[in-house]
């Protein structure tokens, strides 16, 4: 950006250019990115999860007692897990991702705990280090995973890229990525109305022991609690009679002085008093009557404790309850009672489920957490009643040892079987889920990207409501505005933004001292009427009240001063709600937050020379957080913040111009980037701010479709398909995003020359005629690698399968002499890549396996299954053993494609279109200068979908062709010069010898004379999508057909017939074609000659030897007719008889 | 083809190693112990079509 700063003088007027004093902070935004990887968020989830949850885990089931004899236990006393390592035949082998996805194996790490446990008559504990309980899936890039730390060079030499974001699990050789969901936050009042209209206080309380939700809601004026352990609502009185509030004075006082509040609460009062409960006993009474019958909780002894339990444990379980003591609890059902009645008084106050900040995303960490958890105590549990089981056995010659009865394989299996399927369906948490782990998708590298930043939504999609659809103005900055799928998940399934982090747990304990030094007051400490004084603030931390302030500002001041200290964690966030008159002090996990620059009044604290130091290399992201110069807020604390786009925009106090509203003082932060609002995916689009919006979503999906290269190291992997391109370029035209995320090093296009103009009839309905001679030149060529795997078979009466060396036979002639086909070679469709056998006999148990002679084998070829007519390549092949110790044999074929009429293209602007045609570049239009289009756009794509960025998009890359300089077309990057203007694009133009409107005098290539307008001319990146016509072309006359109804198979892979559905039918029929339908419906699909009897109208048989009918029900053969039917509908009648319903044929004179 | 067939040799994938299999070998590199081989390139004239 060295030229921005010599022409930045101020002009008067001119807001776009930035003034002296503001501080080009771009250069932060790679060194975020460089610190923080794009996929950050997934890494330190799964590194809270390796280095603290799971000791916490641990630490809370730490202990297996045999239930005979408690004395008898063993104890966990310390837990790890190590580096990726699998168990080869008793020695360890080390696990590189790539050796992974190659072999096919899990890479996963081994867990190992120490152990102490007791034996019987022994006194002293035995002691085991380093047990292994199973192995557990790592995370590439994590900080056990062996990339972490590495540079380019180590993890080339791993065969790794550098350019992959890691984030992923590697699950029996399938890439899989755990999905960030989103949820509503845990332990947080949700005020909202119902689907009866009533108004609902929740609250989902979450804490390691359970997981409950709490419903307060209003009906006919009285309040209720709805608790699934009770089978009818109760009147909130009786639950704080319960609790010990026998006074309803102090009820009344807690909610307020305001008589609002208490003509409110006055028939709840009145109910209770009516049902005669006045004391804590008969409340409890009350209750025990009111309790579900949940059998499995009959056997308790003492039903007045479960009544307490249940207000311990379920009713609001996140509150906690020491030695007793309810009173924290009482508070916070009057807080909650409090925010109702505040939505009735005052419709404002109502919660929007949608709004960001009342959402979690849960992140990979997170959800193997929960996993693990499950399959640990199963674990446990499982060691528990082996060891019950061997305890009761009589005779006992071997003393019991704990340690005998440990298995790995209960957490190895039940981890790799739910992350590789993406069922997490854990009974113990009440958790079911699908879909939660998905195929990473190596179809592009942006689509492997746009994967790892996806938010999988929380909702069915089946809904019909707009409200969870919309964009959310709380999404800025955070949640990408553009990327969004089309269709039933649309606005549901989101994406986040460049800069976005997702927050991981953080320590509650450290926070609570500081907010104790600040001056709040615990609220054990309170009356019920302090609790609401009109001069102080509710603390809340989590969701929990800590207490109260009297001077809210000073504290979440006082409070801000220390993150930005890094006193307490940079990512606890300090919002003061004026209208709840509440501070939330917040540190949980999977809050959205996002970086900004501090300003103090409207002055940026980064100054030129804080970015030379970071340009000079001697300061870090890192540093200018924790000076203080950049903080990272959440999406609720960002309502206390008052944020510029831009430095320079910043009025001057007292005489600022268009924006005088806002003042100078009130500004503090500023936002680094703009672009950065967009995400990873929507930031590939050049000039985005100048295209219809949903042009933008159109091109998020598209760009996940575009063929070019996957990473560094494409072609050693091993995907069951991969598509690659020959020629790939970088955009002439790119922006800052993609820079940052690599996509210039591995791009997925080409710069075409364009030409918007129509040419011959080919070119309708967004179809783009292309040139030959491009594509002789190779535009648009592409690979396409197929992966096919033959297993050498062992059986289980431990014959095997065998590979021969071949004898001269015909489809055999790649083959090797070791039979299989070896690399070079060219296989077409039906060829034998391997020449295996399978013995004969593969169940019965043979003394010698190994002796089996050649006739006691059968072939068992392994034929190419590809494309007809096509010629392709072997292009690798593997020999492996797989988990089972079966050889494996991996063909990975290469097929070369050049376009051809029907393959689809798309520019980044959301346009796609077919080839229509391809013409030789003889008849194609030319210039003076001799250029000659690659392909011709039909202008009419332009007026209707108003991508004015595709036309600057043209601009730019021709100026940068002509120029010999990359152009910039960022997001809203005109102002900081990030995006070219047009201004200056044109100017380059002129200077080049081109129009400034890009238009050109073009010959036509088929008269010689010059086109009768200027075209419109000049590069575009363009983009081959997956969908080719190769894949897709299918026609059928006959073929193979369904054994069961004996018509025609179904889908192109079966080489299935087209269907003449029910709707077609409909126009047959209302026209009139009796005899078409009569030859579609059954003379082309299943004619079955049928006998039938016309005396009962049964089906009969025609006997071939006697040359006669028969009906077996009439035992005559008298009148039988013979006719044509559909053999589905000879199938139909037999299978009503089969069920008892008789169809008869009445047959009449035709 | 003749009678006596020269033993197939595979590479090694990660030192380069040239190795023979025999049928029930496990297969693993001999030099380095890397467990993935691959397959030499064929040694008959193929003649591709460049379109």
């Amino acid at each position: 950006m060295g030229y921005r700063e010599k022409d930045s003088v101020e002009t008067h007027n001119n807001h776009a250019k930035p003034i002296k004093s503001a501080v080009d902070k771009f250069a932060l935004l790679p060194e975020f990115l460089k610190v923080r990887g794009l996929v950050k968020q997934h890494i330190d989830s799964f590194n809270y999860f390796i280095n603290n949850e799971i000791k916490k885990i641990m630490k809370t089931n730490d202990r297996i007692e045999c239930p005979q004899d408690p004395s008898l236990y063993l104890r966990y006393t310390k837990i790890s897990i190590g580096k990726p390592v699998e168990y080869m035949e008793h020695h360890a082998e080390k696990l590189t991702p790539n050796i992974c996805r190659l072999s096919d194996r899990t890479y996963a790490s081994p867990i190992e705990v120490d152990i102490e446990y007791t034996v019987p008559n022994q006194t002293n504990k035995e002691y085991k280090k380093g047990l292994v309980i199973g192995r557990i899936p790592i995370m590439l890039r994590s900080s056990c995973c062996v990339l972490s730390g590495k540079d380019e060079a180590e993890l080339a030499k791993l065969g790794e890229c550098p350019l992959d974001p890691g984030g992923y699990f590697i699950i029996k050789g399938n890439e899989k990525v755990i999905l960030i969901q989103e949820q509503l936050s845990k332990n947080r009042i949700i005020i909202d109305t119902d689907s009866k209209g009533r108004v609902n206080a929740s609250v989902t309380s979450s804490t390691h022991e359970t997981k409950t939700k709490t419903v307060f809601f209003i009906d006919k004026d009285k309040i209720y609690l709805q608790l699934n352990q009770f089978s009818k609502p109760i009147s909130i009185m009786i639950i704080m009679k319960a609790m010990g509030m026998e006074n309803d004075q102090e009820v009344m006082q807690m909610l307020g002085r305001d008589p609002k509040y208490g003509f409110l609460l006055f028939p709840s009062m009145q109910e209770c008093r009516s049902e005669k409960i006045i004391t804590q006993k008969q409340a409890l009474e009350y209750l025990q009557g009111k309790l579900a019958n949940l059998s499995s909780l009959r056997f308790e002894i003492n039903k007045d404790d479960r009544v307490k339990k249940i207000l311990i444990n379920v009713f609001l379980a996140h509150v906690p309850v020491k030695d007793g003591n309810f009173r924290p609890k009482c508070i916070y059902t009057a807080v909650m009672l409090k925010r109702m009645m505040d939505a009735v008084l005052n419709v404002e106050t109502f919660d929007d489920k949608d709004y960001v900040g009342n959402k979690r995303l849960e992140l990979s960490g997170q959800l193997v957490a929960l996993l693990f958890e499950d399959l640990f105590k199963t674990m446990n549990s499982q060691v528990a009643s082996r060891m019950s089981k061997a305890y009761d056995k009589a005779s006992r010659s071997t003393p019991l040892y704990f340690i005998h009865y440990m298995m790995s394989d209960t957490i190895t299996n039940g981890l790799e079987r739910a992350i590789s399927t993406g069922n997490w369906d854990l009974k113990r948490f009440k958790m079911n889920r699908k879909g939660v782990s998905q195929v990473l998708s190596r179809l592009a590298f942006i689509a492997t990207l746009g994967y790892m930043t996806r938010v999988s939504p929380q909702f069915e999609k089946t809904r019909k409501v707009s409200g969870p659809r919309a964009l959310q103005p709380s999404q800025w900055g955070m949640l990408c505005p553009c990327d969004t799928p089309e269709g039933e998940g649309c606005g549901l399934t989101k994406n986040l933004a460049l800069m976005t982090h997702v927050t991981t747990d953080e320590e509650e304990g450290p926070l609570i001292k500081w907010c104790r030094k600040l001056g709040v007051v615990d609220v054990e400490d309170l009356s019920g009427e302090e609790l609401h004084a009109p001069d102080s603030f509710l603390v809340m931390l989590n969701g929990l009240i800590l207490g109260k302030h009297t001077k809210p500002q000073k504290f979440a001041n006082a409070m801000r001063k220390l993150r930005r200290k890094s006193v307490i964690g940079e990512f606890v966030s300090i919002f003061v709600h004026e209208r709840q008159r509440c501070v939330y002090v917040a540190s949980d996990g999977g809050r959205v937050c996002r970086p900004l620059v501090i300003a103090d009044k409207g002055v940026s604290r980064i100054k030129e020379y804080h970015m030379k130091e970071l340009r000079d290399g001697v300061r870090s992201f890192y540093d200018f957080v924790r000076e203080g110069l950049i903080e990272y807020l959440d999406v609720n604390e960002e309502n206390n913040a008052l944020i510029a786009l831009y430095e320079h925009e910043i009025p001057k106090d007292g005489h600022g111009e268009d924006n005088a509203d806002v003042q100078k003082s009130s500004i503090t932060h500023i936002e680094i980037e703009p672009f950065t609002i967009l995400g990873v995916v929507a930031g590939l689009i050049p000039y985005p701010h100048h295209n219809q919006s949903p042009r933008n979503t159109y091109q998020c999906a598209m760009g996940k479709q575009a063929m070019g290269n996957i990473a560094y190291n494409q072609l050693s992997r091993a995907d069951t398909l991969l598509y690659l391109l020959v020629y790939p370029q970088r955009p002439l035209l790119t922006t800052k995003t993609i820079e940052l995320v690599g996509y210039d090093k591995l791009g997925a296009g080409q710069n075409a020359t364009v030409a918007v103009m129509s040419y011959s009839g080919y070119d309708i309905e967004d179809a783009i005629v292309m040139n030959k001679s491009s594509l002789d030149r190779g535009f648009g060529r592409c690979i396409a690698l197929k992966k096919q795997i033959v297993v050498k078979e062992i059986y289980s009466n431990e014959t095997s399968d065998r590979i021969v060396r071949p004898q001269n036979e015909p489809r055999k002639q790649a083959l090797d002499a070791d039979g299989i086909a070896a690399p070079g070679q060219i296989v077409r469709r039906h060829d034998i890549l391997v020449n295996k056998q399978s013995p004969r006999n593969k169940k019965d148990r043979i003394t010698n396996p190994m002796a089996l002679k050649d006739c006691d084998y059968a072939p068992s070829n392994v034929s190419y299954k590809g494309p007809e007519g096509e010629t392709t390549v072997v292009d690798r092949v593997m020999l492996y053993s797989d988990k089972d110790n079966k050889m494996c044999v991996k063909f990975i074929i290469r097929h070369v494609r050049r376009p051809e009429i029907g393959d689809k293209f798309s520019s980044r602007h959301g346009q796609k279109g077919v080839i229509g045609t391809i013409v030789q570049q003889e008849d194609f239009p030319f210039s003076e200068e001799g250029i000659c289009p690659d392909l011709i756009m039909n202008p009419h794509g332009f007026p209707s979908r108003m991508t004015i960025g595709k036309m600057i998009e043209l601009l730019g890359s021709k100026a940068a062709v002509s120029s010999g300089r990359f152009h910039y077309g960022s997001a809203f990057g005109e102002p900081s010069g990030h995006a070219d203007k047009v201004e200056d694009i044109s100017r380059t133009l002129v200077k080049h010898g081109f129009n400034y409107s890009g238009k050109d005098l073009l010959y036509s290539g088929i008269s010689g004379k010059p086109l009768q307008a200027y075209i419109f001319m000049g590069p575009i990146y363009y983009q081959k999508l997956k969908h080719m016509v190769l894949d897709k072309m299918h026609a059928r006359s006959f073929g193979p057909r369904v054994t069961l109804t004996r018509q025609p198979t179904e889908g192109r892979a079966r080489d299935g017939g087209l269907r003449l559905g029910e709707m077609e039918r409909d126009c047959l029929i209302a026209y009139g074609a009796s005899m078409l339908i009569y030859e579609r419906l059954m003379l082309s699909s299943d004619p079955y000659q049928v006998q039938v009897c016309r005396q009962c109208g049964l089906l009969g048989y025609y006997n071939h030897k006697l040359k006669t009918s028969w009906c077996s029900m009439c035992k005559t053969g008298d009148s039988m007719s013979s006719l044509k039917l559909p053999y589905a509908c000879k199938l139909l009648f037999q299978e009503l008889q089969s069920m008892n319903v008789v169809p008869r044929l009445k047959l009449t004179e035709y | 083809m003749d009678s006596q067939p020269e033993p197939v040799s595979y590479i090694c994938g990660d030192c380069g190693a040239e190795n023979t299999l025999k049928p029930g070998d496990v297969i693993q590199c001999r030099e380095c112990g890397y467990r993935i081989l691959y397959k030499k390139r064929t040694r008959r004239i193929v003649q591709y079509e460049a379109r």
